[in-house]
């Protein structure tokens, strides 16, 4: 009895022990839930912090904090000097990057990201047009907390497909891939809110062109399958009979919501090297302007060519630009990896065979159905 | 013919617990990290690689137990001693106790270094190994049906983590396996050699085979621990290879950890950090094991008492986590550690059947002669 209580007494000093790790209490921490990166005027790095200080009392308050150092943690110990609460990453969502940072490369900022065990792997990342200080630092009417409003903005689109996800695992992914570059959202500030407003092309780690937003639903397709997502275009007058239009116009707008998508790439030269890419599409028509009849099917049938036509049309126009960058974002260079043997592709072999790169797109697209109300 | 080790009921097991025994002496630390180690060599083959070595622990299980099978009831020191003699035989005993406590040691030190890197920095490795160290020591006084039990408990209460995979798979893309084969097969190859530290553990089986009560099925249990071993590592290589790209997964240290990291629930926030610190369940049953191992050498070599000889170990365990502190040092005991142990795991135990065989074949012969003569 003697003996078992000894070694209780020596177990339960070590629980006691136990209590001696550092502790994070919530009301003497300050969480950080974005960072901005830029390049800065004397040192390397400036970053803008985004620190929310849980105050059990009042309000929480919203700090957004420039420093500006070699390192992103010498940015973070020059921001605890001017806090009253330790600073935590453990809650960061979204890291942005100015304009300027992403044009010189990334490289540095996905490995220490990735480097440091408290930053989770599904933060978000998007590049800032412009500077990203000047977003964060905006004092904006309506939004309290800068932070949680991106990392909400830039999920709540990322859920619905309106927008390419880019989360540090995907981007580290891409960057540290063969055959495929990365890409990310674009945000900027309008007036009194903040907008996505395209997306951004990198070779590498470097980024090297834009997409406007509207695009972004093509790279989408092409990148991955899609689930739920809503898309509005414009076809042209010489697309469509105009025997399947009630009143004649020269363009005609179509919304659609894409139930579902899929992509297949099939290499069908290793030389030069070409692609077919088929893509299906089923969706549900939303809109039409100005109508046309859905209830014959031969003015459907009319429609979903006229659909597909024009989604050849854009979907070849986005890769093409993409191939002026040598930006493989779609991940062609992936499927030729895969497909041939003893490539030994690196990057920028596969950067200098992108450009020539040959591709088929074929869209087959149906309308399941439209509403409820013809 | 050796003595063979005389045991009471109470203190064997039964058969089927082998399988416990086996396949938890098997999964440990390895598992968190050992995708990059083989995708250095075999690249996006490293899944054949695995397979591979799966295979040979089959294999070297085999010879294993036909070996063991040869003696009846005793162990590999008792059968090294009765093939080379007292000399060799406990030269040979004393290495392996040295291989035990390296093993013990490096997986020791490897989950420290885990447990620091991921959540705890700043805490001391004295303190966590002393932790460590006391839960072990209390395991082992408990003997062996306790190390046992205490290998059940720790599968099925970490049952849970595997069908977390699925949550990686999201990101997966099926392409990064192909070309199936592009890889000469010397590099396959090496990188199933690669595979030694994680896959070891199984040797384990040594030492516990006296105390199998129902000896003649203890085939199955031990292949089917095996089995589950390879489909286990088999699963995780093929999701890591898919759900990271080729640079990534080079740079990544834990990948399996790392493939958990991004997993959140309403609940918990990131996932990992409860595996990291579940993970302690499941290297218990490897730590015992060597423990126990390098207890049953010692009892031979020396007379020593069960207590005083854990004390001791833990003792020299717990410095050695002291002195040894850094991440290169770590990984060049495992790299060391892993290369010294494919012969003692993969090699040694065919040979060792071979001339077993042979040794039995000779002197049945004599016997034979001398009944004739």
């Amino acid at each position: 009895m003697n003996k078992l209580r000894g070694k209780s007494i020596v177990l339960l000093s070590f629980v006691f022990l136990y209590g001696c790790a550092q502790t994070n209490i919530l009301d003497k921490v300050g969480l950080t839930t974005l960072v901005g990166y830029d390049i800065g005027a004397e040192e390397k790095i400036a970053t803008t912090a985004v620190i929310r200080e849980v105050n059990p009392e009042f309000q929480s308050n919203v700090e957004v904090l420039t420093t500006e150092n070699d390192t992103s943690k010498g940015n973070r110990m020059d921001a605890n000097r001017k806090l009253s609460k330790k600073i935590m990453v453990g809650q960061m969502r979204v890291i942005l990057f100015g304009e300027d940072v992403a044009k010189d490369n990334l490289r540095y900022y996905i490995d220490t990201n990735l480097e440091n065990a408290s930053v989770s792997n599904g933060i978000y990342m998007a590049v800032v047009e412009g500077k990203a200080a000047p977003l964060l630092k905006y004092e904006y009417q309506n939004i309290e907390d800068i932070g949680q409003h991106i990392f909400r903005l830039i999920e709540q689109n990322v859920k619905q497909e309106y927008m390419i996800s880019a989360t540090l695992h995907q981007i580290a992914h891409d960057y540290y891939s063969i055959g495929k570059d990365l890409a990310m959202p674009i945000i900027k500030r309008d007036d009194e809110l903040v907008e996505l407003s395209g997306v951004a092309l990198f070779k590498g780690g470097k980024m090297v062109s834009t997409l406007p937003a509207k695009d972004s639903f093509y790279v989408k397709i092409v990148r991955d399958t899609f689930k739920v997502g809503l898309y509005e275009t414009v076809l042209e007058k010489e697309d469509i009979p105009s025997k399947f239009l009630q009143k004649p116009a020269n363009k005609i707008t179509v919304a659609f919501d894409a139930i579902h998508s899929n992509r297949e790439m099939e290499l069908v030269d290793i030389a030069t090297p070409e692609f077919d890419l088929n893509i299906k599409i089923k969706s549900r028509v939303l809109e039409v302007f100005p109508d046309i009849n859905q209830g014959d099917p031969k003015s459907v049938a009319g429609l979903e060519k006229a659909i597909e036509k024009n989604l050849t049309k854009e979907i070849s126009r986005v890769i093409a630009h993409s191939q002026e960058v040598e930006s493989d974002i779609f991940g062609f260079g992936e499927k030729y990896r895969s497909t041939v043997r003893h490539s030994k592709l690196t990057k920028d072999k596969w950067h200098e065979m992108y450009k020539n790169m040959k591709v088929n797109v074929n869209v087959d697209f149906v309308i399941l159905r439209d509403g409820v109300f013809e | 013919m050796a003595k063979p080790i005389q045991l009471s009921p109470k203190e064997m097991i039964n058969a089927y617990l082998l399988f416990f025994v086996v396949h938890g002496a098997q999964i440990g630390v390895g598992i968190q990290g050992f995708q990059r180690i083989i995708y250095q060599d075999a690249r996006h083959d490293a899944w054949i690689s695995v397979l591979l070595a799966g295979i040979a622990t089959h294999i070297v299980t085999f010879c294993m137990i036909k070996t063991l099978e040869i003696y009846g009831s005793n162990d590999l020191y008792g059968i090294q001693i009765n093939i080379f003699g007292k000399w060799i035989g406990n030269f040979l005993n004393a290495m392996y106790i040295l291989y035990c406590f390296v093993a013990f040691f490096s997986v020791l030190r490897n989950y420290i270094e885990v447990i620091q890197a991921w959540i705890f920095p700043s805490i001391g490795t004295w303190f966590l190994s002393a932790t460590l160290l006391i839960i072990i020591i209390y395991a082992f006084t408990g003997g062996l049906r306790v190390i046992v039990g205490v290998s059940f408990f720790s599968i099925i209460l970490s049952l849970w983590i595997f069908p977390m995979l699925a949550f990686p798979m999201k990101y997966s893309t099926a392409a990064s396996l192909l070309p199936i084969l592009e890889n000469d097969f010397r590099s396959i190859l090496k990188g199933a050699h690669s595979m030694t530290f994680t896959i070891i553990g199984f040797e384990i089986l040594n030492i516990i085979y006296p105390f199998v009560k129902d000896k003649k099925n203890v085939r199955k249990p031990v292949h089917l621990a095996l089995l589950a071993t390879t489909f286990i590592y088999l699963s995780v290589m093929m999701v890591s290879i898919t759900y990271y790209s080729e640079g990534k997964l080079l740079k990544t240290i834990w990948a399996t950890l790392t493939l958990f990291s991004f997993i959140s629930f309403p609940f918990m926030e990131r996932f990992e950090f409860v595996a990291v610190c579940f993970w302690m369940l499941i290297i218990l049953p490897n730590l015992c094991f060597y423990l126990w191992a390098a207890y049953r050498g010692a009892i031979r070599l020396v007379n020593i008492s069960g207590t005083t000889f854990v004390w001791l170990f833990s003792f020299f365990a717990f410095i050695g986590t002291i002195l040894i502190q850094t991440r290169t040092q770590i990984n060049t005991i495992n790299t060391v550690f892993g290369q010294v142990a494919f012969y003692v795991v993969f090699v040694y135990p065919i040979l060792l059947w071979l001339i077993a065989q042979l040794k039995k074949n000779f002197t049945a012969k004599k016997v034979k002669n001398n009944e004739q003569a």
